[in-house]
């Protein structure tokens, strides 16, 4: 079994993951940096150092995300939605939908009993319902992105929150601080917020069992319990790898089937 | 020779204009495809269908337009504001849509403000919403209305055998754009989607014997082409499209576009004007009988065998139906033909986007990679 990789360049987060023999040997996640080929190199040799490997170790390299087409040391590229999609079913076997929250963008995949993409909507409105809007509500309450789906969990009395416009939920963000809303209240809002905003998209593409959550903000579980309640369906957890990798773990997988080494 | 054309399709004040200008001849400026151009042909005038074409900012258009408007007439607002249609003698606005129709209320109160960007003269041409034998009466009464404007101002007049020469002239331009359909269908057509819509838009910008000429050569050249093969076929549909980028940037994702059923494109040369007749009853009726624009009430079903048809024709893999953000008509006709195409095993995707310039490539090109992939992976199964 040769080695593959893939190496996604989104707009918050670079990811890469490398495998060998279906299974992931290695992974990174950095945050962006200004060239997309940076952030790219950077990853990859943070993930080539934890595997204890080089680039020339490597048999073939799918690149996704949004800095895709920057990436120099690719075979190959896909789109951000092929890679989700591919790595859903690697990760949820039989799951059906795909519900990506990255950081500058949300799509809704449907996919067919064999892993086709049959349908897929994205966000094409604003910050509204990314990873973005949590960071900047994050930012105003004054904890980690990654603190928000624990407070939530404590919530008594969740507030509502605006949740059309990124800039003016941080104003109602900010409005319930000064009236001394408890901050778990206030995150919990904020997860019900996002869950809201993606549950249009996946409601556009009719949700099927099983749903599969990938991106970043499947970490939150204060939005992850949100969608399943405003959807009406059980999200099944990802146990087998960090959703956060899902991009460049498709990408890993592609790579993998080019190498004619799927099966 | 596609310099040519590309030329035109991209630039507003094109050399031709600017030729034109210079020997003194008039210019008269439209927005819409329900504007008969042989009765302005017929008396020395060049018609020109009026674009948003290449807006950096859109400030002017915001000042008069509210926010929830479809960005194409505030772009074409935000150009006449910056004088970019000075070259214009007049300008006719239809109300092809209801963003459309205020376009001449707001075009109108703009120069209270920027005195000098409306043409003397300026002239609403009402279309009506449906095709009966009474709305057919109607259109014409309207554009015998247009007729005796144009007479009035301009002092000229509308000579019915100088129509009927310029009707001939436009219908051979017709004749000539069917042979180019058949070509842009054809197994490996010899021109890339590109490169068709800059054929298409240029017709409307700039004289027809010079365009008529232009394209003649462009057909003998291509059909010694080889053709571009191997490629995901794809039609677009949807909102007015006059950006050549758009259309770019959904190739560059190694798809070709061989059809669409778009106002600056193939809708502009379907159907003859019938040249036996009242000339002006005639160009009526083709004029609102050929534009099958989703404004036009209760006829869904026709809209749809036209896509179906031309699916079938072009050898289409998938279709691109796409809105401009808060165009109603195309936003919700998109999501009837997304479900009847798909029912027939034609994938499709619907993206809506700002107009031209504005357009947000970066995400459109994830979403148009994704479906060519879409497309691939339902080829490899079918294989």
């Amino acid at each position: 079994m040769r080695i593959v990789a893939g190496c996604d360049v989104g707009s918050l987060t670079s990811k890469a993951v490398i495998m060998s023999d279906g299974k992931i040997i290695a992974s990174s996640i950095i945050k962006s940096k200004a060239r997309p080929w940076e952030s790219a190199e950077s990853v990859m040799n943070e993930a080539l150092q934890k595997a204890q490997i080089s680039m020339n170790n490597i048999a073939f390299c799918v690149g996704t995300g949004y800095g895709r087409e920057k990436i120099p040391f690719v075979n190959e590229i896909s789109s951000e939605i092929a890679c989700h999609a591919k790595a859903a079913r690697w990760l949820i076997p039989n799951a059906r939908t795909v519900i990506d929250i990255g950081g500058q963008d949300c799509k809704a995949i449907k996919l067919d009993e064999k892993g086709n993409m049959v349908k897929f909507i994205t966000n094409d409105k604003c910050a509204s319902g990314t990873g973005r809007f949590l960071e900047v509500m994050a930012k105003v309450l004054g904890v980690g992105v990654d603190q928000l789906g624990e407070l939530s969990s404590k919530s008594k009395n969740p507030i509502t929150c605006a949740t059309a416009c990124t800039v003016w939920a941080q104003a109602d963000v900010i409005q319930h601080i000064n009236d001394g809303v408890p901050i778990e209240d206030i995150a919990a809002g904020i997860n019900t917020a996002m869950a809201a905003r993606m549950s249009v998209l996946a409601g556009n593409i009719g949700v099927e069992r099983e749903v599969c959550m990938t991106g970043g903000v499947a970490k939150n579980e204060g939005v992850v319990q949100a969608l399943e309640k405003i959807l009406g369906v059980k999200i099944r957890r990802i146990r087998n790898a960090d959703p956060q990798i899902a991009g460049a773990l498709g990408a890993a997988l592609i790579a993998k089937e080019k190498l004619g080494e799927d099966k | 020779m596609m310099d040519a054309f590309l030329h035109a399709a991209t630039s507003l004040e094109n050399d031709y204009v600017k030729k034109w200008k210079s020997a003194g001849k008039k210019i008269i400026g439209y927005t819409c495809s329900y504007v008969p151009d042989e009765i302005l042909h017929s008396v020395g005038i060049l018609p020109y269908r009026i674009r948003g074409y290449g807006v950096g900012d859109t400030a002017i258009g915001d000042t008069y337009f509210g926010p929830f408007i479809c960005s194409l007439p505030r772009c074409m607002l935000q150009l006449a504001g910056e004088r970019k249609f000075a070259f214009l003698d007049g300008i006719i606005i239809t109300p092809g849509c209801d963003s459309m129709r205020r376009l001449d209320e707001c075009w109108r109160k703009a120069n209270d403000d920027i005195q000098g960007i409306l043409p003397k003269f300026h002239f609403h041409y009402g279309v009506p919403h449906k095709y009966a034998d009474y709305t057919i009466k109607w259109f014409y009464d309207e554009t015998v209305r247009f007729v005796n404007a144009v007479e009035s101002h301009f002092n000229v007049r509308v000579d019915e055998e100088k129509l009927r020469n310029s009707i001939r002239l436009y219908n051979e331009s017709r004749k000539m754009l069917e042979e180019f359909e058949a070509l842009r269908c054809a197994e490996k057509p010899p021109f890339s989607g590109t490169e068709a819509l800059a054929v298409i838009i240029s017709g409307c910008a700039m004289p027809r014997e010079e365009y008529n000429a232009l394209l003649k050569n462009f057909l003998e050249e291509s059909k010694a082409l080889q053709g571009i093969k191997n490629r995901i076929r794809l039609m677009l549909v949807g909102s007015a499209n006059d950006d050549i980028e758009l259309v770019r940037v959904i190739e560059e994702s190694g798809a070709l576009v061989v059809a669409d059923n778009l106002c600056f494109g193939a809708r502009l040369y379907e159907d003859l004007v019938e040249e036996q007749g009242d000339p002006v009853f005639n160009l009526a009726k083709r004029y609102l009988a050929h534009n099958e624009c989703p404004r036009r009430y209760g006829d869904y079903k026709k809209r749809l065998a036209i896509l179906r048809e031309k699916a079938h024709r072009a050898r289409v893999d998938g279709v691109i139906l796409q809105n401009i953000r808060f165009c109603d008509l195309h936003g919700a006709e998109n999501g009837l033909f997304e479900r009847d195409l798909e029912k027939e095993g034609i994938p499709c995707m619907r993206i809506e986007r700002e107009y031209g310039p504005l357009v947000e490539k970066g995400r459109l090109k994830m979403r148009v990679d994704a479906f060519v992939e879409r497309i691939r992976q339902k080829r490899r199964e079918i294989a």
